[in-house]
């Protein structure tokens, strides 16, 4: 019983940063209706920019983040047409061919980390990292590094503004109208082309500042994204693919689950638990455990 | 029809004889292994390209075969041979209960499962103690590699031939193309997609189960970082995507070209190995986007193509693409 509040605080602050390299995934599904197996990829290549932006400017890696977002933002936005040219191609089953297409792009990613950044894994380092609050209470102790908090606070700024920009703005309404219905939003005078580019950019941008944000917490390598787009994956299909309000709760589960195997079980049987949980959600409930995915 | 068969009986009877004329271990290794990727990828085909299913975990089904040959051998001393036909009712009976479940889930949500599935096999692997963890298992060391070309080559050619006679010439093929084209239409027609589908996901996990214990007799050593490694999976399907989905031909072509091209590669490039992964992954973004019907969709489209216009016919251009060159209304 000691650990617990611990195991709760560690599992809030891990879930936090699910919530980053999951919401711009859900985003980029709900109006694209692509699932991008890249997610991890983009990540992987953030992290590295942040790395070595930190070690080019000898920077705080935190003050970068905007950079980072920009840079991969544009990056998102110049690549988006090519998938668009995949989604509305005219043979086959063009759902599946950008499957496959953003599989072999997660593929190329990887092979391109390995050859420039090596196998080695490195960390991004960061004033914040070593501090961390301790509060005592009788028997009870529970520590917050100041790196994750931030990670925390950092995570819920981007899903508020995330939730402004879709509630409040024209172009968050040409987007919710894009995800509801193409033919009609295209009507209304949207351009599906321009607003897909928008909203791809975004995520990007924003799942490469997550990756900044891992590196700082965790360590990074070119072999990281696979097991990010694991996690990803999870917390999308559990909120509900594109359903932007149920990602940080299923983002929190992960958190929790990952922490209590961590103090509680063999954390050699986390993955193995993650699957699992994903595996079954997926037959029971595919739309998510809000049941209001797309 | 008849050329067909003509031509796969001399590219059979040709194949056989290589260990005949070939000495040089290296280069009937690299055949065998040949034969090997050419069953994963019309396997893989089976489910993607005739359904219309994406499966993302094919390698667990190798995967898993490999690991109960080597468990029976190892484990129990079971001869070699009659490991094989378990190691492949293992896959099935796998895929049969994972399928029945999984194949409900549509696109992009039966990819993520499957994905996940495989990961999964991955992960228990590493953690049991009857596969020996991450630390993988040995097997008795048997160098004979004329054995084990023909055996290969064996599994190979019945599998064309099942996959052949089930997908393209009886109608358990066309029942497949129906539910990929439109699964509630094919329901209407007095079809059951649910026991079609997992018919054909039985259909494509056994070949690669029993080719599965195979390797791991061949190999003698067997670890989750190798024979449950996704990169089986992503292998099988570049091949099969590169050569053409829903074709038979196809997959093996671009399984043909994929390997040879990976074998020169590592041959003489082997500094440059995680180049390699570059190359693939491009290589499938580029096939989806500039030929996405594969070589052989593309090579057999274009002979369609010319035989109706010499015959006057225009009827027969696939739905969807407009017979005039910008004509489209759709974009």
């Amino acid at each position: 019983m000691l650990l617990l509040p611990q195991a709760l605080v560690d599992g809030l602050l891990i879930g936090g940063i699910y919530i980053t390299i999951a919401i711009g995934f859900s985003l980029a599904y709900g109006v694209m209706h692509i699932i991008d197996f890249a997610v991890g990829e983009w990540i992987m290549l953030g992290a590295f920019l942040g790395l070595y932006l930190s070690q080019w400017t000898q920077m705080e890696p935190l003050l970068l983040l905007p950079v980072v977002f920009i840079v991969f933002g544009v990056l998102g936005y110049l690549f988006q047409p090519v998938i668009y040219r995949v989604l509305s191609g005219k043979k086959g089953n063009p759902l599946l061919m950008a499957l496959v297409f953003t599989f072999g792009l997660a593929i190329a990613f990887k092979g391109l980390g390995l050859t420039v950044f090596g196998f080695f894994s490195r960390s991004i380092p960061s004033a914040m990292a070593a501090n961390s609050f301790t509060f005592v209470k009788g028997d009870f102790f529970v520590t917050i590094p100041v790196i994750r908090l931030i990670g925390l606070v950092y995570a819920i700024g981007v899903t508020l503004v995330l939730s402004w920009i879709l509630k409040r703005t024209d172009f968050g309404l040409a987007i919710q109208a894009l995800a509801q219905n193409k033919e009609a939003a295209g009507l209304m005078g949207i351009s599906a082309k321009k607003t897909n580019s928008w909203v791809y950019g975004i995520y990007v941008g924003i799942s490469a500042m997550s990756g900044v944000l891992i590196g700082c917490m965790f360590s990074i390598s070119a072999q990281m994204g696979s097991k990010y787009t694991v996690l990803s994956f999870f917390v999308v299909v559990l909120a509900g693919m594109g359903f932007l309000a149920g990602v940080p709760w299923a983002a929190f589960l992960l958190g929790m689950v990952q922490s209590f195997f961590l103090i509680y079980f063999d954390p050699g049987y986390t993955l193995l638990a993650v699957f699992i949980i994903l595996y079954t959600v997926l037959l029971i409930s595919p739309k998510g455990l809000f049941g209001k995915g797309v | 029809m008849r050329r067909g068969i003509l031509a796969f009986g001399l590219f059979v009877g040709v194949m056989a004889l290589v260990p005949a004329f070939v000495q040089n271990a290296f280069v009937l290794r690299i055949v065998t292994e040949l034969f090997m990727w050419i069953v994963l990828a019309i396997t893989w085909d089976v489910m993607a390209g005739y359904a219309g299913y994406l499966n993302f975990g094919h390698g667990a089904f190798f995967g898993a075969g490999a690991y109960v040959t080597a468990i029976l051998m190892m484990r129990y001393g079971w001869p070699f041979f009659v490991t094989l036909p378990v190691a492949g009712l293992f896959a099935g009976v796998a895929a049969f209960l994972a399928g029945i479940p999984t194949l409900r889930l549509k696109g992009a949500y039966f990819a993520i499962a499957t994905w996940a599935l495989a990961l999964a096999v991955q992960q228990l692997a590493l953690v049991l103690d009857i596969t020996g963890g991450p630390d993988g298992m040995r097997l008795p060391p048997f160098l004979d590699p004329v054995f084990f070309f023909y055996l290969i080559l064996a599994v190979a050619v019945a599998t064309f031939l099942l996959l052949w006679v089930l997908l393209e010439w009886a109608p358990f093929g066309l029942k497949l193309k129906s539910i990929r084209e439109d699964e509630s239409g094919a329901m209407a027609l007095g079809l059951n997609p649910a026991r079609i589908k997992v018919q054909a996901f039985i259909l494509s996990a056994v070949p690669a189960g029993v080719l599965g214990g195979i390797y791991a007799f061949w190999i003698t050593f067997i670890d989750p970082a190798s024979v449950l490694a996704d990169i089986i999976t992503d292998q099988a399907m570049v091949m099969a995507v590169f050569g053409g989905l829903g074709t038979l031909l196809g997959p093996v072509i671009g399984a043909i070209i994929v390997f040879s091209f990976k074998t020169i590669f590592w041959a003489y490039l082997s500094d440059y190995q995680v180049l390699y992964l570059i190359i693939l992954g491009g290589g499938i973004a580029l096939t989806v986007v500039f030929l996405p019907n594969g070589i052989w969709g593309t090579i057999i489209g274009h002979i369609q193509g010319r035989n109706a216009l010499h015959k006057g016919m225009s009827l027969n251009m696939p739905p969807g693409r407009s017979p005039v060159q910008g004509a489209d209304v759709n974009d």
